[in-house]
This record gives C-alpha cells, structure tokens and sequence, in this order.
C-alpha cells in the first residue's frame, strides 16, 4: 500500500505543480492579448470612465500586485467575479458544467462503445469488407474538422432528412448530433488503435499457443488477446477524453449547446479573466484526475506496471 | 452591429460549399404560410448578459431591453418619434422639456407607474453609485422634477433638441424605483420587472430566455403567448433552424445567405436600410493622410457599386456623404460618392504622394464583410497607385486601439445613428474629444457646436450641411457603404424591422398570419 500512496502522492503534486503553470500562463496570456474594459463601455466613453471602471474591475493596478492577489484567491477557492456576468466566477462557471458532462460522458460512451468492438472485429477480419469499410469512415472522422463535421450533419440528418432538431439542449434528440460530432474524433482514434493493437497481439507466440492447444477463436480473442491489447487502448481512450473537452468547444458553439466549452470561447473574446481562468482550472484539473485514473488502471490491467 | 457577428463570415464561405452539395434545403415542398402558433421563437447571435437595462448597450440586450421595458418616447421602424410611457412632449422654454405622463400603467408586479418612477430610472444612469454603463447618454440634463403622478420635467443644462431622441434609445429604458428596492442589485438583474409588452418567465444561459405576452400592456396584448429567445451563435446552424421551421426569426442574416432564405417556400429575408453607415474612420494625424488631396483620392479609388453589389448582394446603397440616409437633415440632392480612378491619379500626383505604405487595420467578421472589403478596397487602390497594407486585428485589440486612439491609417468604423441625427453619430464619434477624434476643423467644430445647443431645426440644417462639405473636403470618415440589416423570418410572421436594431416588438408591428 505504502508504494503506491508515494506514487500517487508523487502524481498530486505534479498535478499541483502543472495547474499552478497553467493557471500562471492563462493570467499572462489573458492580460497581454487584450484589455476587458473597453469591451464593457460604450465605443464613445469618455477617459474618466475608463478609469472609474478599471479601478473597480481591479485592474488599474501593475500586473506582478494582480498575480499576487489572484494566487492567493485561487488558493482560497476564489477565482473573482466574471466582468460581464457580474457573479462569482466558479459559480457561473458550475453552471455551465452539467450541459458539458452530459455531452462528453454520452460521446465517450458511444465512442468507446462503438469503436472497441469496431476495432476488435476489424483486426479479427483482418482485409475484410468489413476491415476495410470501417477503417476509411475512421479515416475520415479523424481528418475531418469538427466544425465542418457538425454542420454536415446539421444539413444532412436535421435539414434533409428531417429527423432531429438543428441544435440546442432539451430532448434525447438534441443530444444526438452534437454527441456524434464530439465523438467522433474519439472515436475513429480509438477505432484504429484498437486494430493495430489487437493486430500486434495477434502475432504473440501465446496466441499461437491458445490457438495449438484447441482453443476457440472467440476465447483466444477474448481471454488471450483483449486484456493484453487494453494498455495501449486504455492509454488513447483517457487522452481522447481530455481531447473532447478541447473538442467541446467547437461543437458546443456549432450547435448552440450551452456548456464550459462555449462558456471559455465567448469569455476569451470578451476578456473575462476570472471565467476564462475558472474554465482553465476544471478543465486542467479534469484532465490531471483523467490520467491519474489512467495510470491506475494501468496498474490493474498489467502487474509489471503496478509500484513496488 | 452585434459582437457575435465576428468570424461568422468566413466560417459561412466554407460552408456554402456542404450547403450547395446539399442542394436547396427541403426541395420545392411548399409549407403552409399561415400558422396555429402561440409561441414566437426568436434565434439571436449570442445570449443576453445581462437584465439591467442600464448596465449594457449590446445589440443582443438591447433586444430583450427594449421589449421588456418602455422608454418614455419610442423610435418606430419608419424611423420617426412616438409616443412611448409619454404621451406628448414640448418644449416650455430654450431648456425646459415637459413630459405628459401615461396613466393607467402598470408595471409587471402590477403596481402603478408613476412620473416619480421616471425621474429616479433616468436619474439612476448618471448616479455614480449605480455604476452604470450608460452614464454618458443623459449628460444634458440638469434636473428632473416630477411634480404629479402624470408629470415630467426635465431641465437642461444647455438647449437639447435631441432630448425626446436620446430618450428613446439606451439609457432611456424605464425601470422601476419601489421593484428596485425591494429585489436589489442582484434580484432585479435574476427577475427583471418593467413595464413592456413580455414579461421575464425563465432564462437558462446561453441557451434560452422565456418570456410572456403582457395581457395588461397599454399598448395592447402582443400576438402569442410566449417569446422565446434562443442563443444560436454560428451563423450555418441558425439558418438551418430557420429552414427547418424550429425559430420565426433569426437576427445578423449575412447578405450571402439572402438567396438561400428567399428560395426556401417558407421563409423570407426582412431588411432594414441600417440607420448608420459603414466607414473606413482615418487618422489624419499621420503621413500622408493629414494631406486631403491623398484622402480625395483614396475615397475616389474606391468602386462602391462594384463592393455593393458582388460583396454585399446589392444589399445596401453607396453613401452621399458622412449622414446616414434617413436621418435627420440628409440631404438628398447629393450624389453618391464617385469612382473615378483616373482623377484619383490626378489628385495623388498633385498632393506629391510618394508610394507611402497606407494601413487599412480591420478585424474578420467583426462587422459583416469587413475583412473582404479591406481586400477589394487594397486590390482598387493599388490599380490608382496606392500602395495599401492590410493588416488583421482581433477584436479586443481593436477595442484597445479604439480607447487609446492608436490607429495606424484607416480602420472600419459601423456607427449607429443612435438619435436619427447627425448629432448622434457623426459629432458623437469624430467631435472633440470624442473616439474617432484624429482630425480638427475649427469651423467643424463650431458649426457642430452650435447645432448640439440649438432648437432651430433650420440653423442646424444650414450647420449640417455645411459640415457635410467640410467633410467630403477633408474626409475624416470615407464613407463605404450604407447596408441593408437583414432578418430572416417565416413567411407566417408579418413584422418590420427597425433600422436602428431596437429589435422591437410591439401588437401595432407584429402579427403571426393565421390560418
């Protein structure tokens, strides 16, 4: 036990030590690309007013005294009042989050439940009809744009076809289209991983042996072969949930979906430094619990990985 | 114009081409044009940020403001003046305005609203203490009295003759002192109370804003029952929601998407000439455009008409001059600005122009077309021997250099005209000390002086047009283009739009046609 609480005490403070740089970064990007004030006022505001409400945002005083006061509200759980939503910044920032999970959990769990499977079979039938098809949808759902994809399907399955609504939240039919379009880099991702990795097990003298010794196919594959492909899988199936967050962005601005990810966007454009750092914070700290949780997995799948 | 007009532009160029491989949206079946419904669903380019009428002039606020509050006067679609929570105005003497108020209204609570209500909603913008984003609209006035239920009086400092105009747009939105009070800051902004035709229902951010019909609204019930608001901020997916029959109305309808919309057999584009006009604003403090001759040419090098019709679709009209067409003391008898490269030419060898870098310094979809005419304006004047740099700014940069008054040469400027008078726009903007002040011409600054403080409409038609000759001699805006607004509506939807983006909706304007 006490091996693996250094290893995961080691994890936390790597995590810490990269939250601190991402939030420090955002800070300085934020400040150095743009000033919120003039964004708040009227184009004809005169100077004083400018002044009046620079001072009350803060941001009247020099830069190194804000990042001060910014680590130390952080550290405190704070991070400020949002400039154009007037509230607590983690609070609209929580807001936001339910429409995000809701999205990512459902094209994560089409994408893994699809491509597992998809990719299994395709190794299995290796040069297939089946191998062959599905591989060239993945190609093309890992090249094409997530913005091109979404209004694609906008056009094909909402204006054409006529069977689900253009965008917005509501339905179980809202939730299809966005879901797929989010999904499906992930999708085709873990699609071919799967082959080449299920492929690359097959080739094991220890599937040779399963196969020798009169095993059936499916218990070689199954029993032989699956857990041994799972690293490899597990590992691109965690980053592909931590790339749908950045494509969470996109589609949640395609389709009018109101999450995180449309929330940071507009915050960006506008200038909102407590939300865009709030959307940063959650989403560097979801995705440092992500691979946390990858790496135990890992542990659990394969015992040479497990600390001593 | 909207801030969620940006990228937009270019995003819907790389979509045209999956839209025309899908060929015309739901092909030739002909919809019904009459509707059953009792629900009016708006779809706008971004949500609301905020209820507080006084805390954001925004066009995607001002939408919602403006129809869940009244202004004392009101500024219909035909672009005159009206009666809004007063019934009549006049002035007493040189800076004494008397307000008749209407009685027998009602706010949303269903207390009465009183003069009193008035008096403390327009104080309340210029109150330091309210920290409000509208403090400069009413810095005219002096005082307010409200000496009965059914009485305003509202002194000057100076002469205003725009003050019934200032009052009809934002800043003038009324709200309520007793509400106020009881709710707070915070209460007031979650569950906003005014005296408009919708009542606030429910919002979810950036997803949907649920209003009511205001059954006890003086100037009638409006035709449904429910307005809903929704936040669709790319431009593909909004017309896709207005193909498919899901919105009535869409908002920012760019011109390239007009053919789509009016070939669809149920739904139409609704335009409104812009009351404003799109400028290239010039700093003529630098080298070589502090010289008017380099300026005559580079306003003459530009092919309007050509940039009207291939870039905008023919929706929109070239400019006479710095006045927006339909504002007050346009004059008519003016011919659109000329294109005549050759005199152009003349003009540069004359003011001894040698090859100087010129600066068009524009943002990408910002405002609609921006970035494409920055590049057939180069493309013209580099055909005069102009030698023209275009660079890209994002937005909040452009903001900044707005502020800080940076600009490097030229830069595109889409000023409202927010009282429909030059006064709201071209003095707002290019008078001293205002945003776009980078150029000085003492009888400018005179003329435009005295027309602010002067009630004799007919000495501040002489002033403008005087001005307006100054203007095209020394061109502190070349103006480009005055465009169309454009909404896209089902063909059930009977409304006209308003040219200044009040986005008002009202039973005298709007009307679901059924069966």
């Amino acid at each position: 036990m006490r091996p693996f609480l250094q290893f995961l005490g080691t994890r936390l403070l790597r995590a810490l030590v990269a939250v601190w740089l991402v939030s420090t970064v955002v800070f300085g990007v934020m400040r150095l690309s743009g000033d919120p004030v003039p964004l708040l006022l009227p184009p004809d505001a005169p100077r004083s007013e400018y002044a009046r409400v620079a001072a009350e945002l803060g941001l009247d005083r020099p830069l190194p005294v804000q990042y001060v006061i910014f680590l130390g509200n952080t550290l405190r759980g704070d991070f400020g009042r949002s400039l154009h939503f007037r509230a607590p910044a983690m609070e609209v920032v929580a807001g936001y989050l339910p429409a995000t999970l809701e999205l990512g959990l459902t094209s994560f769990a089409i994408a893994v439940i699809v491509a597992v499977p998809v990719g299994l079979l395709s190794a299995v039938k290796r040069n297939s009809l089946l191998d062959q098809s599905a591989m060239a949808v993945a190609l093309v759902g890992q090249s094409a744009p997530t913005f091109f994809l979404g209004i694609l399907f906008i056009l094909l399955f909402s204006l054409k076809a006529g069977w689900l609504p253009t965008s917005g939240r509501g339905t179980l039919a809202h939730l299809v289209l966005p879901a797929l379009t989010l999904g499906a880099f992930a999708m085709a991702s873990i699609a071919r991983l799967t082959r080449s990795a299920v492929l690359e097990v097959l080739r094991q003298d220890y599937v040779r042996t399963a196969r020798a010794k009169g095993l059936a196919e499916w218990l070689v594959v199954a029993k032989h072969t699956l857990k041994n492909a799972a690293v490899p899988i597990v590992t691109i199936t965690g980053l592909q949930f931590g790339g749908l967050l950045g494509g969470a962005v996109v589609t949640e601005t395609v389709f009018a979906w109101p999450g995180i990810g449309r929330l940071a966007i507009q915050s960006i454009y506008s200038r909102d430094y407590p939300i865009v750092q709030a959307v940063v914070f959650l989403s560097a700290l979801l995705f440092i619990v992500i691979n946390l949780a990858v790496d135990v997995v890992y542990g659990l799948l394969d015992p040479r990985i497990r600390p001593r | 114009m909207s801030q969620l007009t940006r990228r937009e532009l270019l995003k819907s160029a790389a979509v045209l081409g999956a839209a025309a491989a899908t060929g015309p949206a739901l092909g030739g079946t002909a919809r019904a044009q009459t509707t059953q419904k009792r629900e009016l669903v708006v779809a706008q380019g971004g949500d609301i940020s905020t209820f507080d009428p006084h805390i954001s002039t925004s066009s995607n606020d001002i939408r919602v403001s403006f129809n869940v509050f009244d202004n004392l006067t009101s500024r219909h679609a035909d672009g005159k003046l009206y009666p809004g929570l007063a019934t009549e105005w006049n002035l007493q003497e040189q800076t004494t305005w008397v307000f008749k108020i209407r009685q027998g209204v009602k706010w949303h609570t269903g207390e009465p609203f009183a003069a009193a209500d008035a008096k403390w909603s327009l104080e309340r913008t210029y109150d330091p203490a309210h920290k409000t984003r509208v403090n400069t609209v009413f810095t005219s006035i002096d005082r307010i009295e409200a000496p009965d239920p059914a009485t305003l009086i509202i002194h000057t400092k100076k002469p205003d003759p725009l003050l019934p105009a200032r009052l009809a747009f934002y800043g003038g939105q009324i709200v309520s002192k007793k509400y106020f009070d009881q709710v707070g800051a915070d209460g007031f902004r979650a569950k906003p109370v005014g005296t408009g035709p919708v009542k606030f229902v429910s919002w979810t951010k950036d997803d949907r804003l649920v209003l009511e019909a205001n059954a006890d609204y003086w100037g009638g019930k409006p035709d449904f029952d429910r307005m809903i608001l929704r936040a669709v901020p790319e431009m593909a997916p909004r017309v896709a929601a207005l193909l498919k029959g899901e919105v009535d109305i869409i908002t920012q309808l760019p011109p390239d998407q007009g053919e789509r919309v009016n070939a669809n057999a149920s739904t139409r584009v609704a335009g409104a000439l812009y009351a404003g006009l799109y400028v290239l604003a010039v700093n003529s403090k630098v080298k070589p455009l502090d010289n008017p001759l380099v300026k005559h040419a580079l306003s003459l090098a530009i092919d309007r008409e050509l940039i009207v019709k291939e870039l905008w679709r023919g929706r929109g009209i070239v400019p006479s001059g710095p006045i927006a067409k339909g504002d007050n003391h346009f004059d008519a008898s003016l011919p659109p600005l000329p294109y005549d490269p050759k005199e152009a030419r003349e003009r540069l060898k004359k003011a001894g122009y040698k090859n100087e870098e010129i600066f068009i310094e524009t943002t990408s979809g910002y405002t609609a077309n921006d970035k494409p005419m920055s590049e057939a304006i180069q493309a013209m004047w580099r055909d005069a021997g102009i030698n023209c740099k275009v660079e890209v700014l994002e937005y909040s940069v452009r903001a900044q250099k707005n502020r800080e008054k940076s600009f490097k040469g030229l830069w595109w400027s889409d000023p409202t005209s927010t009282l429909g008078d030059p006064d709201g726009m071209m003095w707002r903007l290019l008078g001293p000390g205002g945003p776009q002040d980078y150029w000085r011409h003492a009888r400018w600054d005179e003329l435009g002086n005295a027309a602010r403080f002067s009630v004799d409409e007919k000495f501040r038609a002489q002033a403008y047009k005087e001005m307006t000759a100054i203007a095209l001699e020394h061109f502190p805006w070349i103006p480009v283009i005055q465009p169309y607004e454009d909404y896209g509506l089902q063909k059930h939807v009977e409304w006209t739009p308003n040219p200044n983006q009040a986005f008002e909706i009202r039973k005298f304007n709007f009307r679901f046609r059924r069966a």
